[in-house]
């Protein structure tokens, strides 16, 4: 079991309030990702869901229970950090056991559990080292490992992968992802890249300044962005945003078009522009686009390769039904 | 001239300093610890200058060891040693972690938890043994008078009166006396050098790592099990250095021991080695020898303790 609910949790230092009154509930078993420019307030709600941050009003209830006043420990929650927090004078064997030795558990269950939480992350070699001992990838599982001994109701990470290198970041993630299928457990993820929350994510959850923006599964935010910011923050490249008078002929403010969406031809097309600097990544190329007259600069997302070079005139036509609208207020227009 | 020749030839005239530096005074001490030398003698005069003829071997050795102070000297050296040692760690750690919080007037606090360190040491045992532990005119012979005057009053009050009749009157302690003068030199010197420990543990201690506090706090480890295994073993290496630091300049200790006994039944090795110089330097660096020893086999005792005890 692990329901979260969390009902008009506010969070103020101070004279600042980084959490406005805030509405949110995690079903038992979800992958939920917290996502959000730095400075969000994504890393203080996942630890005011852990307890480590006293609330400033509201309250968060965990499988019915409110939980806004119990110490972090009788929560039921694993967490892992972003720093890994081992305790360095510990081996592996020791660091993954500490909980069950804080629960005063006896040796031989302590022993039990821990060899069999090795055995699933393959740390059965590396029991008897020190963390310093360790590669960045291992000591991530080592913090797994003693989130996974407790049997938390829910396991909670704070940008977990942002200290590994880009490929150990894609294999972590796949792991976890494997981890949440088999354990069924209610995971909360917070992060800053939005590739991790749409691969791994159930439930994204995008915030901004402590307000949530909108909340749904990885391919309603990108189908259906609820307003500007989440159209803009979700997909890579970003979406292409223009407004004024070639916005006005679509009947909204201002107007989004994926890069991915757009057709390109060197003969003719509804926009002319420019063409800037070509990222060739093989299965993509990336055209940046200028002098559209649309504002900003224009993203292209090509299938394979184009023959264009710098300066080489182009012409944008974007895909049947694929534009995203806004109002004033940076709302979606259906 | 090869690369590195020349950083080497630079390095010369440092190593060649600190050889001398270190190697002139210890053979010089070794050379006059096997031959007799006295500084003044009208039976033998050809005894007062140091010469290879005047060769006594392991006579002074012998003579020092049979000496009715070596014995004293050497369990005095340690057990004033170690008692500062264990008094100053234990208090350093509790006082760095008690001021490591955040509270007002932090400032001030540290500034002033610090300052005995600065005061001279013979300024700090003349002060300590004349203001403070003299059993008459220091604080100590003025608590215990207004305590014993307390009980009188007490004793003359009707129905309680007799409850506290049964009380000892209070005695002073005199701190001068032989069997006590080896404790007032350890609290004036553990008063000193606290401050020495809670400097280098309060250090320590603001680069310990939060998010292992906070994992540790989600893990369930009460407040002692976050001292007993994250800090303390963070302590571990600032509590040797201490240690080590403490114990090599402790076993030279003598102002203090000159100041409250003039070594009366309170020598020290390096006391012992003043007494002798007065007139057997054959004697007194065969002395500093054995402080040499000595000082080698507490350091490297006292490291493997911390070490072991510390390092899970």
């Amino acid at each position: 079991m692990g329901r979260i609910v969390l009902e008009n949790t506010t969070k103020s230092f101070g004279d600042v309030q980084v959490i406005p009154p805030l509405n949110l509930t995690i079903e038992d078993g979800e992958f939920a990702v917290f996502v959000g420019p730095s400075g969000c307030g994504k890393s203080t709600l996942l630890r005011m869901i852990a307890g480590l941050e006293d609330l400033t009003s509201g309250k968060i209830v965990i499988d019915d229970k409110d939980v806004t006043e119990v110490p972090p420990a009788q929560r039921g929650l694993a967490m892992v950090f972003q720093s890994y927090a081992l305790y360095p004078h510990m081996t592996v064997r020791k660091n993954i056991g500490f909980p069950l030795r804080m629960e005063k558990m006896s040796q031989s269950e302590i022993d039990a559990k821990v060899d069999a939480a090795a055995k699933s992350l393959n740390l059965v070699d590396y029991l008897d080292r020190k963390p310093g001992q360790l590669s960045g990838g291992q000591r991530q599982r080592v913090a797994i490992g003693r989130a996974i001994v407790r049997d938390p109701s829910a396991f909670l990470f704070d940008e977990p992968l942002s200290n590994l290198d880009a490929a150990l970041r894609v294999g972590m993630r796949l792991e976890i992802s494997e981890m949440h299928q088999r354990m069924k457990t209610t995971m909360i993820y917070v992060t800053h890249d939005q590739v991790e929350a749409m691969t791994m994510a159930d439930k994204i959850v995008v915030l901004q300044a402590g307000v949530i923006e909108q909340v749904g599964s990885p391919l309603d935010l990108y189908h259906k962005p609820r307003n500007i910011f989440v159209a803009g923050f979700i997909g890579s490249p970003k979406m292409n945003i223009f407004s004024g008078e070639e916005a006005a002929k679509f009947d909204a403010h201002s107007v989004g078009i994926r890069p991915e969406h757009l057709d390109v031809s060197t003969e003719g097309g509804i926009w002319k522009g420019t063409v800037g600097v070509a990222e060739h990544l093989g299965s993509d190329t990336f055209i940046h686009v200028h002098d559209t007259g649309l504002g900003d600069m224009f993203t292209v997302r090509i299938s394979g390769d184009i023959a264009v070079t710098h300066g080489d005139t182009i012409y944008l036509t974007p895909h049947e039904g694929r534009m995203h609208r806004f109002d004033a207020q940076g709302m979606r227009i259906e | 001239m090869s690369d590195r020749r020349i950083p080497r030839l630079l390095q010369t005239p440092a190593v060649v300093l600190l050889l001398i530096w270190m190697l002139v005074p210890l053979s010089m001490t070794l050379y006059f610890s096997f031959i007799r030398y006295v500084l003044n003698s009208l039976r033998r005069p050809e005894w007062t200058k140091p010469s290879i003829e005047n060769w006594r071997g392991f006579g002074n050795y012998e003579f020092v060891l049979n000496s009715k102070d070596f014995l004293l000297a050497i369990q005095n050296s340690l057990l004033i040693v170690c008692s500062i040692l264990f008094l100053t760690v234990i208090l350093g750690v509790l006082i760095a972690v008690l001021i490591n919080k955040a509270f007002p007037g932090q400032g001030i606090v540290r500034v002033l938890l610090i300052s005995p360190f600065f005061v001279m040491p013979a300024v700090n045992a003349v002060l300590w043994i004349n203001m403070i532990l003299d059993p008459v005119l220091g604080l100590q012979g003025v608590a215990v008078e207004g305590i014993n005057g307390l009980l009188d009053a007490l004793r003359m009050t009707p129905v309680i009166g007799n409850f506290f009749g049964m009380w000892p009157e209070l005695q002073p302690i005199s701190f001068r006396a032989t069997q006590t003068s080896a404790w007032a030199v350890i609290i004036m010197v553990t008063w000193q050098w606290t401050p020495f420990a809670v400097l280098i543990f309060m250090t320590s201690l603001q680069s310990e790592d939060q998010q292992q506090k906070e994992a540790a706090i989600l893990d369930g480890a009460s407040t002692w099990s976050q001292f007993r295994f994250l800090t303390l073993p963070h302590l571990g290496r600032p509590i040797a250095i201490v240690v080590m630091i403490q114990a090599i300049f402790h076993l030279s200790l003598y102002a203090e021991i000159e100041i409250v006994s003039r070594g009366n039944g309170n020598k020290n090795l390096p006391y012992l080695i003043g007494e002798f110089a007065n007139n057997n330097i054959g004697a007194a660096s065969a002395t500093g020898i054995f402080a040499v020893i000595l000082a080698n086999i507490v350091a490297i005792f006292l490291l493997r303790m911390v070490g072991k005890t510390l390092m899970e």
